[in-house]
């Protein structure tokens, strides 16, 4: 097993370095994004006195700015990449090997994580030189917060692929996949720091594997966090981890049933 | 014991039906239709080890499904199957590293490195052991003379060499059955060739047991002493290729050349065949004479024409 | 006197081609409508999409208004017409625009654009209507009743004039980002990585749910000439909320109009390098 990921990761680094100048632009398009909001908090922090619950522009920075490499280490397979996969015979041909497909996908994705991290630390550079972050954690936090990324990845790449399964049952997918992506959006501290929200709502975000995948992450690194809840993060990071390879254990059974009963 | 059981195997399908213009469009957003489809139906047979077969029938007769079902990828709706001992349809592990499957057209190589990484690739998938592994690839890349493309991304390949690489992928683990799927479909005539004779190689070699659908006559010629015809889903014929010929041509073609350089072509009955030759003999001054079997494709025209008359 | 050729060529084309060009439209428009239908949960699935996204703008913007009043001098009701504005001009773009430039693109990567060049229409007007995502117009639904809400907020200022003006300001708007979306295509004969430069475009479309006059001073260049997404979107909402001179329809009008001239220009110059290049 440990060599089956070994061969893909390997093959996947090979490959993505190849494209890396595909992967350039796809990582600077991707931060449009967190630098709208930074903008946003920012301005308003700055109108109130400088700070927002906490917040001061420099803390937004240093929370949208960790937010680019999380949110490059928790791009996973798509749910929609399963249409294609059907239609293509790809699926077909992954059925046939006597490993479980899932590998292949999470060993893959692992091993462009590693070239992402590597591209991205330029990009880290000049965000750093323009939006003056503070940021100065922990060497415990730096610790946890390697083994939380590597974490939020799994979250989301068992859940996805397990979402990704619904095509089997039905091709018109995208509202469903629209929806969950939007949950996510606003319950996993991904357009605006949880630490914002009223009470209530930051309690509802444990129900979610949202919140683990992405706020706790960054939070670790820049903070302002407690050690004893850098260890519950983690702790919560595995049991979603299990969560969804139960879920996927009952569906993915049901989903090749599904497929070797209409062919695809 | 057979390698390959099958009996009384069918296929059912139910699909939407789908009609034309924009009123029936709107309609069907309310209400949909369904049909059922019947893919393959009863069919029933068993190879033995080492034999190399190959299914024939026209576009949509179900000899793909059959194939499906047979690799594990589709479930039967009627009857049951058996491959080397194991029911396809759970995909038994030890079943899927005995057997493997090539469609033509179908890419499961990566495309961005040489041939040669997706290689080691299925070495760990089928975890075969490194000195078995060099051993098996060194002898594929010499049998399909792919040295030399084996090093270059796969996405620079024409067809037919990425075909010789998908085939090579598909043969690391030395698998016991093959199921071809229209492996020489899109390839140029030397291609088909080649690829044809290193199938024979391959079975005489190995031993393997081949399983072929096509709907080239050509391939099935070559390679396959025993043909299954399916024909709407029917198992139609069964037997040696050239017992298709005997059972199945109604009439011979007669050329003959004569002394002052024509020619006469005669078609006659087979019974007649005998005494419309010696006649031509004696009214002509025949200086060439060929008695030629129709075409193997007019033959299995005949043969679906036939099936489709039959009830 | 580089721009006299193709203006007349523009000129001559909108005369020649009025009435078949609305043919032609109409027949595409119905081919897509037929294709769409066949996915009859579509619809429903489609409205339900828009109203997700639009629906986790305004919680955004809500939870923007719970810690502000006022967000580089836009009051609430105007932030929410720039919502409204964003999702309608959004709409419009992922239905008639992004799919057919995006098409064009890959088209040219795969020398599949001959097709395109051997029918008897203006190859520009084909590539630009071949495609209609039909179901994304949900958005624009969606879009205009948040920009009514928020209009009926306003209510005290609204004017005529300003709806008037944002109309126009709106169809010009449009007009400048289906330029660039051409140029982008253009730029596709030349160069091969396109389609990320697209995805890149996508992402900094995001930028166009605020107001452009929040951003740092070298963004907001950037976004309203690089990518005329101010045009699209803040001028007219700025237009509507009555924020806007009279003086900035003109110029609106004018660059427009300009741009119009240039991608067509660019057009065809990449038409003749293909036309040149395939075999």
């Amino acid at each position: 097993m440990i060599a089956l990921y070994a061969a893909h990761m390997r093959y996947s680094v090979l490959q993505q370095f190849q494209y890396r100048a595909a992967n350039y632009f796809y990582m600077i398009g991707m931060i449009a994004e967190p630098v709208v909001y930074l903008v946003v908090w920012s301005t308003i922090a700055r109108a109130h006195g400088g700070s927002i619950d906490g917040l001061t522009p420099g803390g937004f920075a240093a929370y949208y700015i960790v937010w680019t490499l999380v949110r490059n280490m928790n791009i996973v397979l798509t749910p929609f990449a399963w249409e294609e996969r059907i239609k293509d015979g790809t699926f077909a041909g992954q059925l046939m090997k006597p490993v479980h497909p899932i590998h292949e996908d999470i060993a893959g994705f692992m091993g462009w994580k590693l070239v992402v991290l590597l591209l991205w630390v330029p990009i880290a550079i000049v965000l750093v030189l323009l939006f003056r972050p503070t940021l100065s954690p922990t060497l415990l936090q730096g610790v946890v917060f390697f083994f939380a990324i590597w974490g939020a990845y799994l979250i989301r790449a068992i859940m996805q692929w397990s979402l990704g399964l619904i095509t089997f049952w039905t091709t018109r997918v995208a509202a469903i996949f629209e929806a969950y992506y939007l949950s996510e959006m606003l319950l996993s501290g991904r357009v605006f720091p949880l630490v914002l929200m009223p009470k209530w709502f930051q309690t509802l975000t444990w129900y979610f594997p949202f919140r683990w995948s992405f706020s706790f992450p960054i939070v670790a690194l820049t903070g302002p966090i407690e050690d004893r809840d850098l260890f519950i993060g983690l702790g919560m990071q595995v049991a979603w981890i299990l969560f969804g390879i139960g879920v996927l254990s009952l569906v993915w059974p049901r989903a090749v049933r599904r497929f070797s009963s209409v062919g695809g | 014991m057979a390698i390959i059981e099958v009996g009384d195997l069918s296929k059912t399908f139910t699909v939407p039906v789908r009609e034309q213009g924009l009123r029936a469009s709107v309609r069907s957003l309310v209400h949909r239709e369904m049909k059922e489809v019947t893919a393959v139906d009863s069919v029933s047979f068993t190879i033995e080890a080492g034999e190399v077969v190959g299914f024939l029938g026209p576009n949509g007769a179900g000899k793909t499904t059959t194939l499906k079902m047979l690799s594990g990828l589709l479930h039967p709706t009627g009857g049951r199957c058996s491959v080397l001992g194991f029911e396809p349809k759970g995909r038994p592990s030890a079943l899927l590293r005995q057997i493997t499957l090539v469609m033509g057209n179908r890419n499961q190589l990566q495309w961005d490195l040489p041939a040669l990484d997706s290689f080691e690739l299925n070495r760990a998938i089928y975890r075969i052991p490194r000195a078995d592994f060099v051993a098996t690839r060194d002898e594929l890349i010499e049998l399909l003379d792919i040295g030399t493309l084996v090093t270059q991304p796969v996405r620079n390949l024409s067809l037919g060499e990425r075909m010789k690489m998908e085939i090579a992928d598909a043969l690391l683990h030395r698998p016991q059955v093959l199921f071809l799927d229209e492996p020489t479909i899109g390839l140029d005539i030397t291609m088909q060739r080649r690829i044809r004779s290193f199938v024979a190689d391959y079975n005489t070699r190995y031993g393997a047991t081949v399983i072929l659908t096509s709907h080239y006559m050509a391939d099935v010629q070559a390679l396959c002493k025993r043909v299954i015809v399916i024909h709407h889903g029917r198992l139609v014929f069964d037997g040696d290729l050239t017992a298709l010929s005997d059972r199945f041509t109604t009439q011979r073609t007669i050329r003959a050349r004569l002394a002052d350089g024509e020619e006469i072509t005669i078609l006659a009955a087979r019974a007649d065949t005998a005494s419309a030759t010696a006649r031509l003999l004696a009214e002509h001054d025949v200086v060439d004479l060929t008695i030629e079997d129709p075409p193997i494709d007019d033959v299995i025209e005949q043969v679906f024409a036939d099936a489709h008359d039959a009830p | 006197m580089a721009a006299c050729g193709p203006t007349l060529q523009l000129g001559r084309w909108i005369v020649e081609h009025r009435g078949g060009g609305l043919r032609l439209t109409g027949t595409f428009l119905r081919v897509g409508v037929m294709n769409e239908m066949q996915y009859r949960i579509n619809f429903f699935l489609q409205l339900l999409q828009s109203l997700l996204t639009v629906g986790t703008g305004l919680i955004i913007l809500a939870v923007v208004f719970s810690k502000t009043d006022d967000l580089g001098g836009w009051s609430r009701p105007q932030l929410l017409a720039v919502m409204g504005v964003f999702t309608l001009v959004g709409g419009i773009i992922r239905t008639f625009i992004q799919p057919n430039m995006q098409r064009v693109v890959e088209d040219v990567r795969q020398g599949k654009l001959d097709h395109a060049l051997t029918k008897p229409a203006d190859a520009q007007l084909l590539v630009s209507i071949r495609d209609v995502r039909f179901w994304q117009l949900t958005d624009v639904l969606v879009g205009v009743v948040v920009l009514i809400v928020a209009l009926v907020q306003m209510s005290s200022t609204t004017q005529w004039q300003h709806v008037v003006a944002f109309v126009a300001l709106l169809l010009s708007g449009l007009v400048s980002i289906y330029c660039f979306w051409l140029m982008l295509a253009s730029a596709s004969f030349w160069l091969v990585r396109m389609n990320e430069v697209q995805e890149l475009f996508d992402g900094l479309f995001r930028a166009g749910q605020y107001p452009v006059g929040i951003y740092p001073g070298w963004l907001r260049y950037g976004l309203t000439f690089v990518i005329p997404l101010a045009f699209a979107i803040t001028v007219p909402s700025e237009a509507v909320t009555g924020r806007l001179a009279w003086q900035s329809v003109v110029v609106m009008i004018a660059f427009t109009i300009v741009l119009l001239v240039v991608s067509r220009w660019c057009w065809k110059r990449g038409l003749r390098r293909y036309g040149g290049a395939s075999s």
